[in-house]
């Protein structure tokens, strides 16, 4: 495995998501420009920890569908029927999975019937179990480091400023005790008219 | 052809931090092997002496076994036991001290330290809030220095990393125990006090008692005070 | 080759007569046309689809007779045509539906659905060893994305979205009839009632619950009507009346 690990937060209002910057091969390190993080639409992002290739390959897969949806359906698609799609890809390879835990982190465009739609993230397994969490959903080789910081450090209702600082804290200091992640990391803030993105220094041991 | 294996891990979680003038030492109360509870109250805490409080965690038989050795004389030369022990007290100069040990006799003196089953979430957050990791210092502040949080705070960050523990793993919960030894001398308002106790920074269901003498013989007015906290963990 | 029947020309489904036409497509539609007559309203707050129903004997048990189909909690068919097509294409239609959820977790939109019908039934005009469906389908439907709507799908493989619109036997005074009738403010209510009307026109014989089937999708007024609670399932957006609701409707 190549090590990394992914984090996402709700706000107020905001939704946000991290990733480290490393790339290795067990201990040794390849890349401190690595990002697990990529965008689906404005407002929708995924991370795919796990094993680098597939993070190249299902984000090409996932584009390809995303793609396709959009064209078909006249509409972006949404944070939660995109998991559904992540699910599905996911278990198309049930018995040779892919190596990824996936976190979707977005914030739904407002619709007649839905004028306030709350901002979603969500988690799979390798084989697309999905879970929705209220708080954060966490993933790849810092995976207990981060539940443990970001169990302490979370608390509702965020502004996407302090969501921002709640969520790099929480990267940070779980990636400095985890051997495998870290070199950095990048953060995105998803708010309703824009998105932040800072790449945040870290320690590079 | 399986090995035999003489040792079990009992889970559970320990941890301890520094002050200036004092330390707590805590853990959970809960004893389990594999998925099955065999305990909600064990004790992985215990006072040796009146400046000096032991939390071991690991195969609880060793545990209580090594406990009951180092009651019986101070030294220290008995470590096939598998065993993590943190040590808090004060030191001789008066200032609170936590020495960590892994189970063959490597020991460190340290601001703070988690160990046991839940080592991994509590050791990242310790070093974020005990030690400053992390974070930046706003212009003209005061400088960080680990080892001086006020007593309050340091109970809110035990019961904090102990509950956060407690909600994400399955080893950890039950109860809360933590000692908290002061240098002779310091007030122990800040722990007593009916003021101190109504602050918001305050946890909550949070019961206090002092220790009685533990055997030890004390200068008067130079006498080490020890209290024990306790607190209930979600059992879930 | 002047031969009575349309010739050369009108056996391969897949040769142009030299005026541009698959005459065996324009067959399929003749099939339709024959049909009995389906139409749709789409209204304000939902679209209304409804059909006669004939029964060609006595002795034939009319609870095993179905011309408007539930796809999926949000669409339905009607057709007029052969009704051994319409029961294929329902089929392809459900196994679409189920396809799409377990992909999207949950139902496609109108659009979307008819669509990929509209595929299908294109590929009967274009592949080898088949014929055309002989169907036109009226589609009704609620979604999220472009709330209530009505397709209309051809033999060709056509499709278009309707304001009103009808098929079959009866279709070029039935949609007279609309055309006078439709304003677009149209209530649910008023559409079902038209609808009666406009069948009533052309029908031969009685009308009742028995002889004709109406089917209606409805558009949800708020956000908790399309979000369902643990172990609850979401109320369906189009569904079939009952023969007492018809009743009722035809009484007034």
């Amino acid at each position: 495995m190549n090590g990394g690990s992914v984090v996402a937060m709700i706000g107020k209002d905001c939704v946000a998501i991290a990733s480290d910057l490393r790339l290795g091969s067990q201990a040794v390190g390849l890349a401190s420009n690595f990002e697990k993080v990529f965008p689906v639409n404005d407002k929708l992002f995924i991370g795919l920890s796990g094993l680098a290739t597939d993070t190249y390959t299902l984000r090409e897969s996932l584009r390809f569908r995303v793609n396709m949806y959009r064209m078909k359906e006249e509409r972006e698609i949404t944070p939660e029927t995109f998991t559904h799609l992540v699910s599905s890809t996911l278990y198309e390879k049930r018995f040779g999975p892919y190596f990824i835990e996936p976190v979707v982190a977005g914030l739904p465009d407002a619709t007649p019937l839905n004028p306030n739609p709350k901002p979603f993230i969500s988690t799979m397994d390798t084989i697309g179990c999905i879970t929705t969490p209220k708080d954060f959903a966490v993933a790849g080789t810092a995976t207990d480091k981060l539940y443990g910081v970001a169990e302490g450090l979370w608390e509702p209702d965020l502004e996407p400023e302090d969501l921002f600082e709640t969520i790099s804290q929480t990267i940070l200091n779980a990636m400095d005790r985890d051997a495998l992640s870290g070199w950095g990391a990048v953060v995105h803030v998803i708010s309703k008219d824009k998105v932040v993105t800072r790449y945040l220094r870290g320690r590079m041991d | 052809m399986s090995r035999f294996n003489p040792y079990e891990e009992n889970g559970g979680s320990i941890l301890a931090i520094a002050g200036q003038d004092f330390s707590v030492i805590a853990g959970d109360t809960r004893q389990s092997l594999n998925y099955s509870i065999q305990t909600r109250y064990a004790q992985k805490v215990f006072p040796l002496t009146s400046s000096a409080v032991l939390a071991v965690n690991g195969f609880a038989a060793d545990g209580k076994n090594f406990v009951k050795r180092v009651k019986q004389r101070l030294e220290r030369r008995m470590f096939p036991f598998y065993v993590y022990n943190i040590l808090a007290g004060i030191e001789e100069d008066g200032t609170g001290a936590v020495y960590s040990f892994d189970p063959v006799g490597s020991y460190e003196r340290e601001a703070c330290r988690g160990a046991g089953a839940a080592q991994s979430l509590l050791q990242p957050f310790l070093d974020n809030q005990i030690y400053f990791k992390n974070q930046t210092l706003a212009p003209g502040a005061e400088p960080f220095v680990p080892g001086r949080l006020p007593l309050s705070t340091v109970l809110s960050l035990v019961v904090d990393a102990f509950s956060s523990a407690t909600e994400r793993h399955i080893e950890v919960g039950d109860g809360l125990e933590m000692y908290v030894v002061m240098a002779p001398g310091r007030s122990a308002d800040d722990l007593t006090a009916e003021e101190a106790q109504q602050a918001k920074e305050w946890p909550s269901e949070l019961t206090v008692e002092e220790m009685e003498s533990l055997g030890d013989e004390q200068e008067e007015g130079k006498a080490f005070r020890v209290f024990r906290l306790s607190r209930p963990l979600k059992r879930d | 080759m002047a031969v009575p029947g349309g010739g050369a020309y009108s056996f391969s489904l897949t040769t142009f007569s030299p005026s541009g036409k698959l005459v065996q497509i324009e067959h399929a539609l003749a099939a339709v046309q024959a049909g009995a007559t389906s139409l749709g309203i789409k209204a304000k707050n939902g679209v209304v689809i409804a059909t006669e129903k004939k029964n060609p004997s006595l002795l034939i048990d009319d609870s095993s007779l179905e011309k408007v189909a539930v796809i999926c909690p949000n669409i339905g068919f009607v057709y007029s045509g052969m009704g051994p097509d319409f029961r294929v294409l329902v089929t392809k239609a459900r196994k679409i539906a189920q396809a799409y959820w377990k992909v999207y977790g949950e139902y496609p939109p109108v659009k979307v659905l008819v669509a990929d019908i509209a595929a299908i039934v294109q590929k009967s005009t274009q592949q080898g060893g088949v014929r055309p469906y002989g169907v036109s389908l009226l589609i009704a439907g609620w979604d999220s994305h472009r709330g209530q709507s009505l397709y209309q799908v051809d033999p060709s493989g056509s499709f278009w979205a309707w304001k009103a619109s009808a098929i079959g036997k009866n279709m070029v005074n039935a949609k007279t009839f609309l055309e006078k009738r439709y304003n677009d403010d149209i209530s649910l209510e008023d559409a079902i009632h038209t609808a009666l009307l406009t069948l009533k026109e052309g029908f031969e014989g009685q009308i009742s619950e028995k002889t004709i089937e109406i089917g209606i999708a409805t558009t949800p007024t708020s956000p908790d009507q399309m979000e369902a609670k643990s172990g609850e399932r979401l109320p369906p957006t189009f569904r079939k009346l009952t023969e007492a609701e018809i009743r009722d409707y035809l009484a007034l």
